[in-house]
């Protein structure tokens, strides 16, 4: 059997190549994807472990919030004055203090650098080398109030080299320095897109607002001591609120921040890996299916002569496996090289990665070979299971019909699953739990597989009657063809079904929040303007100090309103709370209340929730929660209402002067509101951007405009999934191609009589592409449809997260509809080829 | 109406002057391999198909018929020598002319697999002219109907259809564009003898009544007698021939041939 097998699969390597793509495809994508991660998490690890390499001990603040403990935490400063102290602890070598916050730069054009959302750092220059992050590349220490240091990957993007005058934002308007140096973060040119400006020490403490006060002290214990009795030391002279951590702690928690925001990345793409394996999948199940119905014959042969139902089974999945094992070794050599592509595409958005080789990891390739031949062979079951059931007299009778399923047993089997299917969408949608969506979403497609071929040879035929039309006899032979095996048919279109189905619910969910945002942002602001920051990623960043009081005295300019956000910690979990003043509500804020009175709540100290957050916390109007802050420890809060949900404002609201009593003095506004006596019109808009124009890193937008940059982010948002699910469609096609090829080899010698009475090979390309528009436009349509229902499930189940339109994006959908009808003609080019240089003696001579 | 009537209009309306042949071939050889391995199929056949005539071509197996046929049809490409088809040399035509030419000017029949499966017997019948995109002569398509006696079958698919009633609607497919040239691989091979008497006796009459000219290749002595002409093939040379043939003239010269 092992013998028959493998000669079987050598006999037709085209078929074996063509199948297999689909599985080496998605095996790369998986591949591909854990090897990048794998090296960025390793990069970062030993990037950071190289940075601290020298630091023994950190003393810095407590985080304020122990659930949130690792890097980023919010953290108060400490005085300087406790470093002698430390100093004279016995076994400290060096102790040296250092202060982070914010920095950015402006470019030569004008412009605020803006890094995409990695943090725009700045920080003290330490004075000890040992200490120091940042290794000198070129130029020297800051040592006055107007240097500064940058790192390598910023100077050569914004072409700044040592000795040129650079603009750099920190709390105010742009400050001028001499760029004094360039520096490396460890051994990188770069800290994964970040930038940095490095000033000296008492610069740094002035420019951060912390005058006599450090965010750490590093020390450096002498050659010798006992570390631990050291550190022991240290903590006896801490004062209440600071703490001392070994250095490979602090690598440890600032590589796992990096790491965690690259999981996400990573776990996102490992999603769209796996919706191309599971397309894969169909495709292979599909090819099986028609090789079996092709191999009859064979296969009853086999049976007369002696080989058992196992034995057949065996030998169907026998080829599963080695197909599966092939491709995915196949997978995993170009999943390597894609990580590689991608490392270099990472270079190109400007994160630029410490070199350092691919890391391949024995569990990578235990995954992309489980997961690809896992899916292999489970998409061969039901063809093999076919196989067993042929009977050996199939052999002796020259009629190849198969049996299809009964209609009612296919639609029994669909209707169960598709009930299942959508029970488990509407559970993980309400619940949320994205794992239950994935489930019933796949058992959605697989239904809709099923139940596909009842559908398929009415459909077919409604779609292929214009081809018929135009092209003739070519078209109209297309047509009964895609009409001969309903179940083909379906199956084929399958992939392209699922893949179009995910396409069309981004399609849908996204042109729904797009359409949302327009009304939510309508609903939650009256002000004419929003004025943002570039880039408020940095906590503590906000707009500059002086920037409203130079805003508000634009002429028709009526009132400014500042919107403050900070973190807090309410009951268990961390989150943000935004204040504005009672009297901004109305003028520039709507708060819609289903309880309570939001002007004098906001007025007395209580706390506002908006009602998704009152339902899951199970808050009312009176309700008192316990709350931390970072600068004033923990307290409590009162309910005063309760509001509708809103865009501007998120979940949690307090009054303003709530909100600065409870953190630092120094907090700047996040965004501002602005109401003019004019409207929003181009003069004003004018002058209040004059009004600005020393603050290069705000942003001005009418409230048209901020919609506008808010879909534009949705928009992008979206191509970007669209471009990963382009694998998913790419499978589906070659599947397409794939039964083309199966169904030309099948039909020779039908194709080489038509040829014989005089078809022209262009008529045979017409023919076979005819075939193939009607697949993929079938398998286009129910993905829309399909599609459609998940992303309007999709979005209205987040109507309590402001979704509160249902926009179905119709010319998007035709788009989708005819680039299927496209591509699949694409796919339909190299079978039709085949099918139209077929040799017409060999074709039609007798069997 | 009459057969006469319906083919008053010309059987070959568009190729002008027509040839005394309707077909011939010149010096054909045709070889598969090379060096010691070199089989010759043809062996530099030369010969001519009359025009109005059925011609009968028999041969044992691997006499080299079949290949004379698809050589001639421009189904197959001879290595050395030349065919016509009237006055067109096949050779010169070009993949393009030659498919136009199997469509417009030959018509196949085959011995099995005549018909396309998902195609109704109407829709096989008029196929050539489809693909021709050109008008299909309604009353000559009755006729043909009528003749072949499948009038209440034209809307059934061939696996509706017995091997005999098959055969009958390839012959009228072969016969819808009034070709020069009628090529027909053992079209009894698969039929009854029944079925094949009427078939063979329908061709009879295309010949005799409206002057269709007919190739068929066979093994069967009794088919060859109903052909005006038998040329008798071996080794991939002609070897004889028979005019106005019988069952037992052309038993005979097979046995002489030592067939």
């Amino acid at each position: 059997m092992w013998r028959i097998t493998v000669k079987g699969l050598l006999a037709h390597k085209l078929r074996l190549a063509l199948t297999s793509l689909a599985i080496v495809l998605g095996v790369t994508f998986v591949t591909g994807t854990l090897v990048l991660t794998d090296t960025l998490h390793n990069t970062f690890t030993s990037l950071f472990g190289q940075v601290y390499q020298n630091v023994d001990y950190q003393i810095r603040g407590t985080a304020a919030f122990s659930s949130n403990a690792a890097a980023g935490a919010v953290r108060k400063p400490i005085s300087e004055s406790i470093l002698p102290a430390i100093l004279a602890v016995p076994g400290v070598a060096v102790a040296e203090g250092g202060v982070t916050g914010s920095a950015q730069f402006i470019a030569a054009n004008g412009k605020a650098v803006t890094t995409g959302g990695a943090p725009m750092i700045g920080m003290s220059f330490a004075a000890d080398q040992r200490l120091s992050s940042l290794p000198l590349v070129s130029g020297k220490p800051p040592s006055t109030s107007t240097q500064v240091e940058v790192d390598e990957g910023t100077a050569r993007k914004y072409h700044f080299s040592v000795g040129d005058n650079v603009r750099i934002v920190l709390s105010g308007s742009p400050q001028t320095f001499t760029l004094c140096g360039i520096v490396r973060f460890g051994t990188a040119d770069n800290l994964a897109g970040a930038t940095i400006a490095a000033f000296d020490l008492p610069t740094a403490q002035q420019l951060f607002h912390k005058p006599g006060q450090f965010d750490i002290i590093d020390v450096i214990t002498t050659p010798g001591a006992d570390k631990t009795a050291v550190a022991r030391g240290i903590a006896k002279v801490l004062p209440a609120g600071a703490e001392v951590v070994s250095g490979q702690t602090v690598a440890g928690e600032e590589s796992s921040a990096i790491n965690q925001s690259l999981g996400l990345f990573s776990t996102a793409l490992i999603v769209f890996a796996l919706i191309s394996l599971f397309v894969g999948g169909f495709t292979i199940f599909n090819t099986f299916s028609i090789t079996i119905g092709q191999r009859t014959r064979e296969l009853a042969l086999l049976r007369i002569v002696g080989a058992s139902r196992r034995q057949v089974f065996g030998s169907v999945l026998l080829e599963a496996l080695l197909l599966g094992i092939v491709a995915s070794l196949v997978g995993l050599g170009l999943g390597v090289l894609m990580a590689n592509g991608l490392t270099q595409l990472l270079n190109a958005f400007g994160i630029t990665l410490p070199p350092g080789s691919l890391v391949f990891k024995s569990s990578t390739v235990l995954a992309a070979l489980s997961v690809g031949v896992g899916v292999t062979v489970i998409s061969a079951i039901s063809p093999a299971w076919r196989a067993v059931k042929i009977p050996p007299m199939a052999a002796l009778t020259t009629h190849q019909g198969r049996r299809e399923h009964s209609l009612a047993r296919r639609l029994i089997t669909g209707g169960v699953i598709s009930a299942a299917g959508i029970i488990l969408l509407a559970i993980g949608l309400s619940q949320p739990a994205i794992q239950l969506v994935g489930l019933g979403a796949v058992a959605i497609f697989i239904a809709v597989g099923i139940l596909a071929p009842v559908i398929a040879r009415p459909v077919s035929s409604v779609l292929g009657r214009p081809l018929a039309q135009i092209l003739g006899v070519s078209g109209r032979l297309g047509r009964e063809n895609s009409m001969r095996s309903p179940r083909r048919t379906a199956q084929t279109s399958a992939a392209l079904m699922v893949g179009l189905a995910l396409v069309s619910t981004m399609a849908v969910f996204a042109a729904s929040l797009s359409k949302s945002t327009a009304s939510t942002v309508n609903e939650a602001v009256s002000a004419d303007y929003i004025i943002t920051a570039a880039a408020t990623s940095v906590p503590g960043g906000g707009l500059s100090v002086g920037a409203t009081d130079a805003v508000a005295k634009v002429p028709g300019v009526s009132r400014v309103s500042n919107i403050y956000s900070g973190q807090f910690k309410i009951r268990q979990s961390v989150a943000v709370l935004r204040s504005v003043a009672s009297s901004d509500l109305s003028s520039a804020v709507i708060l819609q209340m289903s309880a309570g009175v939001a002007a004098k709540s906001l007025a007395d100290g209580g706390l506002l929730i908006d009602t998704t957050t009152a339902n899951s916390q199970h808050l009312v109007v009176g309700s008192v929660v316990p709350v931390t802050f970072a600068e004033t420890g923990p307290t409590t809060m009162r309910i005063g209402g309760i509001f509708k949900p809103n865009a501007l404002l998120g979940s949690y609201v307090a009054g303003s002067g709530f909100f600065h009593t409870h953190f630092a003095p120094n907090t700047l506004p996040g965004a501002a509101l602005l109401t003019t006596s004019t409207g929003a019109t181009a003069p004003t808009t004018a002058s209040i951007k004059a009004g600005l124009k020393s603050y290069p890193n705000l942003t001005v937008q009418t409230r048209a405009e901020y919609v506008k940059a808010a879909q534009a982010q949705v928009n992008q948002l979206l191509g970007l999934v669209y471009a990963l699910l382009a694998l998913a469609i790419l499978i589906a096609l070659i599947g397409i191609a794939n039964t083309l090829i199966l169904s030309v080899y099948e039909r020779t010698r039908e194709i080489g009589l038509l040829r014989a009475v005089g078809m022209r090979r262009r008529q045979v390309r017409a023919m076979i592409g005819s075939e193939a528009v009607i697949l993929s436009v079938f398998g286009a349509l129910i993905g829309i449809v399909v599609g459609t229902g998940l992303g309007a499930a999709l979005a209205s189940s987040l109507k309590q997260q402001g979704i509160t339109d249902i926009a179905v994006p119709f010319t998007s959908l035709v788009v989708f509809l005819v680039l299927a009808a496209l591509l699949g003609l694409g796919a339909a080019s190299w079978p039709a080829r085949r099918a139209a240089r077929l040799n017409v003696i060999e074709a039609i001579a007798t069997e | 109406m009459t057969l006469s009537d319906l083919n008053s209009d010309g059987a070959h309306e568009t190729h002008g002057l027509p040839s005394a042949q309707a077909a011939r071939a010149v010096d054909l050889v045709r070889s598969y391999g090379s060096g010691d391995t070199e089989v010759r199929a043809l062996d530099g056949i030369s010969v001519e198909f009359a025009r109005g005539a059925f011609t009968a071509v028999m041969g044992p197996s691997g006499s080299g018929k079949s290949t004379l046929m698809h050589c001639m049809a421009g189904l197959d490409v001879p290595t050395s020598g030349q065919t016509f088809v009237g006055d067109s040399e096949i050779g010169t035509l070009g993949e393009g002319g030659q498919t136009q030419m199997r469509r417009d000017r030959i018509g196949f029949i085959f011995q099995s697999f005549n018909l396309v499966p998902t195609l109704s017997a109407a829709e096989n019948i008029t196929l050539p002219r489809d693909l021709a995109g050109k008008k299909v002569d309604g009353a000559w398509f009755d006729f043909l109907v009528d003749q072949i006696g499948i009038k209440d079958r034209l809307k059934h698919r061939p696996a509706e259809m017995s091997g005999g009633q098959q055969q009958r609607v390839a012959c009228a497919r072969a016969l819808i564009s009034r070709p020069e040239l009628i090529f027909a691989d053992e079209p009894t091979g698969n039929l009854d003898s029944n079925a094949s008497g009427e078939m063979l006796a329908f061709l009879r009459r295309s010949v005799t009544e409206f002057h269709q000219s007919i190739v068929m290749v066979t093994h069967d002595a009794r088919g060859a007698a109903f052909a005006d002409r038998v040329v008798f093939l071996a080794d991939g040379a002609l070897v004889g021939e028979l005019s106005e043939p019988t069952a037992d003239s052309v038993l005979e010269q097979m046995k002489q041939l030592g067939a």
